[in-house]
């Protein structure tokens, strides 16, 4: 041990700085997150030593989280929820996904203005999430909004109240969501499609390869390390995505996701129950940290060094 | 001065105290958080400033958005940042009370002589026994009408719902009157059925009672019966009220008196004589009943500016500025002098409120009483929508309070 640290304590001290750092802003945190849901910590009695207060919560077990698990509706129903961040989740990533790669495919392309083009395909990416969110809400509203408006226009008498009490609601976040997500999407892949060798297309063109041909065992397989990293992205951010529901629809149980709901307790009009969005804040990480784990499983089957 | 200012600073810095409150020293610089939005909030400021000259002290306003206030300053306060003064709604005025975020104003000139102040905007500021605030204004809701669109009709305002509905086959069905489907607005349903949210001294849950029900579904009645028109999507719900009622569209609407400048910018209120106020309407003629609300001028617990902080509201909540906000602004004084004044008394808003926040129905100040609103404005989106009959969401609602709110009340 001894000769070990005389030759390797260089090492040691190099890493030092970064561990205390990772110690003191990540894990330290962490743990106390993890440890607020074993309490029925609030704002009421946590300590304050600007108001010259005391810590007073206590101890309760594990009630938070038989409260949580047992799905009741006073503490955000929580199975239903979570099947509503799963549906929101995969849709948004499956359309970022399949819309972002048609994008790319088209702006791959030598075509007339493609500069411009791809200007325009990132707008929706550079303007803040906020104003986009406040436009959408506009354009969503059931009676004046442009939607609807359109819709009466295609002879449609009655068109959905998109942010009414009904899953209208998550269709148009979902929407929304979508708007957002592909000018990403279609960036990182067209990065992945210009990395692809052109010899291999003009290859498989001389083998007699159909485009679908072409497109499936070279384009895909060009994508994948792209592709895998993109979809593991957007999966985690959509899941965690708060701004733009809550900007749009605010605390309606109709689109409401883990991480709304944790805000909800956090800030919103309740108690800044600081346990159950603890709680809600640990079970995320563990739903989030199961899928990572499942899906590099997958991808090492697939033969991806990751 | 200047110098001054500094000694103090250090010693208080010195001091280090929790309770910088009581130290003698004084920064001379406050800062004002109003809450009252871009119609209002000009002839605040305005008032600010000239209380700060006349005081020797100086106000800076900072204008917060109403729906973020409470959460900003909660958030700021806990950190011992935040404004020296602050426009509470007076919901809001026991839970920072409670939570220890607003200073106790014992032995200032604020809370030795409170007599001139309206007893029901002066309930809020009081929390176990001490207070904590000084009433800015006051307000109610009341019905807002077309004068002209209920003239052409022949249909005077009407004093019940009933009368509503009927009112609906000669003024176009839908476009009688608008229902905002948030939970402020379902209070005077509530409230004039003779229910209540909670029963505060009995500590008791008592939203899911029959006579709520019946309010709701009174509230939904008028929808099925086309004789009322809602958005039912809840985040547009108070913006397109206020478009269809400035553009002529509808004939009614409920709302409080801040909606006034809205209305009068619109096109149909061109001429301001034809908006017309009428207290709500009830179950039965005369038992229409809404809510208290209004705003309070709290201090911030550790403040480094109490004793100028203590002055600035003195300034701004004397009859002198409580009469020139009732005239410039049309909201309501909450000193009983500031009534007597002739300006005030002519003013057609404030003499047509003045009944109505006479009659007004208290909230029960209690800590959660802000916190009472989120459950119950899901709700109530819901049974408007259709999705849940009145019962049903009401039940969830007291489940909530229960488990969430008020875990010390029973449901009754």
């Amino acid at each position: 041990m001894r000769r070990f640290l005389d030759r390797h304590w260089y090492a040691y001290a190099m890493v030092l700085p970064v561990v205390v750092v990772i110690a003191v802003l990540v894990l330290f945190p962490l743990a106390q997150g993890v440890f607020f849901t074993f309490t029925d910590i609030n704002e009421g009695n946590i300590a304050n030593p600007i108001l010259d207060r005391p810590a007073t919560y206590v101890s309760v077990g594990l009630d938070n989280y038989l409260n949580v698990l047992s799905g009741d509706a006073s503490y955000g129903a929580f199975w239903s929820t979570l099947v509503r961040t799963l549906i929101w989740t995969f849709g948004c990533v499956f359309f970022h996904y399949t819309i972002g790669l048609g994008l790319a495919l088209l702006l791959n392309r030598e075509v007339r203005g493609r500069a411009v083009y791809r200007v325009l395909l990132i707008l929706p990416w550079a303007v803040p999430a906020f104003i986009s969110a406040f436009a959408w809400k506009y354009m969503f509203n059931a009676q004046y909004g442009i939607i609807n408006q359109f819709l009466r226009f295609l002879g449609l008498d009655d068109p959905p109240v998109w942010l009414g009490q009904s899953d209208w609601a998550l269709v148009a976040v979902i929407i929304v969501n979508v708007w957002l997500g592909v000018p990403f999407m279609m960036v990182a892949l067209l990065g992945g499609l210009q990395s692809i060798p052109g010899d291999l297309y003009e290859a498989a063109e001389v083998d007699g390869a159909t485009p679908w041909q072409r497109f499936r065992n070279v384009t895909l397989p060009g994508l994948r390390s792209v592709s895998s990293t993109v979809v593991l992205l957007g999966i985690i951010w959509t899941f965690n995505m708060f701004a733009i529901i809550y900007l749009i629809t605010g605390p309606n149980p109709n689109t409401r996701i883990l991480v709304t709901y944790a805000f909800e307790r956090f800030f919103s009009g309740a108690s800044r129950d600081f346990a159950v969005a603890s709680t809600y804040g640990v079970l995320i990480l563990s739903v989030l940290l199961v899928f990572a784990g499942v899906y590099r499983r997958a991808l090492r089957k697939q033969g991806e060094v990751w | 001065m200047t110098a001054v200012a500094a000694v103090s600073a250090l010693v208080l810095t010195a001091c280090g105290g929790g309770d910088g409150g009581s130290a003698s020293g004084d920064s001379g610089e406050i800062t004002f958080w109003d809450t009252s939005g871009p119609n209002e909030g000009p002839v605040f400021t305005a008032i600010a400033q000239e209380c700060a000259t006349k005081g020797g002290y100086k106000v800076k306003t900072e204008t917060v958005p109403f729906d973020a206030a409470l959460n900003n300053y909660r958030t700021a306060a806990q950190g011992g940042q935040g404004p020296d003064v602050f426009r509470a709604e007076v919901a809001w005025v026991s839970q920072l009370a409670k939570l220890g975020y607003i200073a106790d104003l014992a032995g200032t000139e604020l809370a030795n002589d409170t007599s001139d102040f309206l007893d029901t905007p002066l309930g809020s500021t009081k929390y176990d026994g001490k207070t904590y605030g000084v009433p800015q204004v006051t307000d109610s809701l009341a019905l807002f009408y077309n004068k002209k669109l209920l003239a052409d009709a022949g249909v005077e305002p009407p004093k019940t719902w009933d009368e509503v509905k009927t009112a609906a086959a000669k003024l176009g069905g839908e476009k009688t009157i608008f229902i905002n489907n948030d939970a402020y607005y379902a209070l005077p349903f509530i409230y004039g059925e003779g229910g209540d949210l909670v029963d505060a001294d009995a500590k008791k849950i008592v939203v899911n009672s029959a006579e709520n029900v019946k309010a709701l579904e009174t509230a939904k009645g008028l929808l099925d019966a086309k004789a009322a028109s809602t958005a039912l999507d809840p985040s547009n719900s108070y913006n397109n009220m206020q478009a269809a009622f400035t553009s002529g569209e509808v004939a009614m609407v409920v709302n409080g008196p801040w909606s006034v400048a809205d209305y009068l910018k619109g096109a149909a209120f061109t001429d301001a004589a034809n908006l017309g106020i009428a207290p709500v309407p009830g179950a039965t003629a005369g038992k229409g009943s809404a809510p208290v609300g209004g705003h309070d001028y709290v201090i911030r617990q550790g403040t480094k500016a109490k004793d100028s902080s203590v002055k600035f509201i003195a300034c701004m909540s004397s009859t002198e500025s409580q009469v020139r906000i009732a005239k410039e602004l049309g909201v309501l004084p909450t000193r009983k002098s500031a009534y007597e004044n002739a300006d005030v008394k002519a003013n057609a808003v404030v003499s047509a409120f003045e009944p109505v926040v006479t009659a007004a129905h208290p909230r029960a100040w209690i800590p959660e009483g802000g916190q009472l609103f989120d459950p119950l404005k899901i709700a109530y989106a819901d049974v408007l929508a259709g999705k849940k009959d009145a019962k049903t969401a009401l039940d969830e609602v007291a489940k909530s309070y229960k488990d969430t709110v008020v875990p010390e009340y029973t449901v009754g």
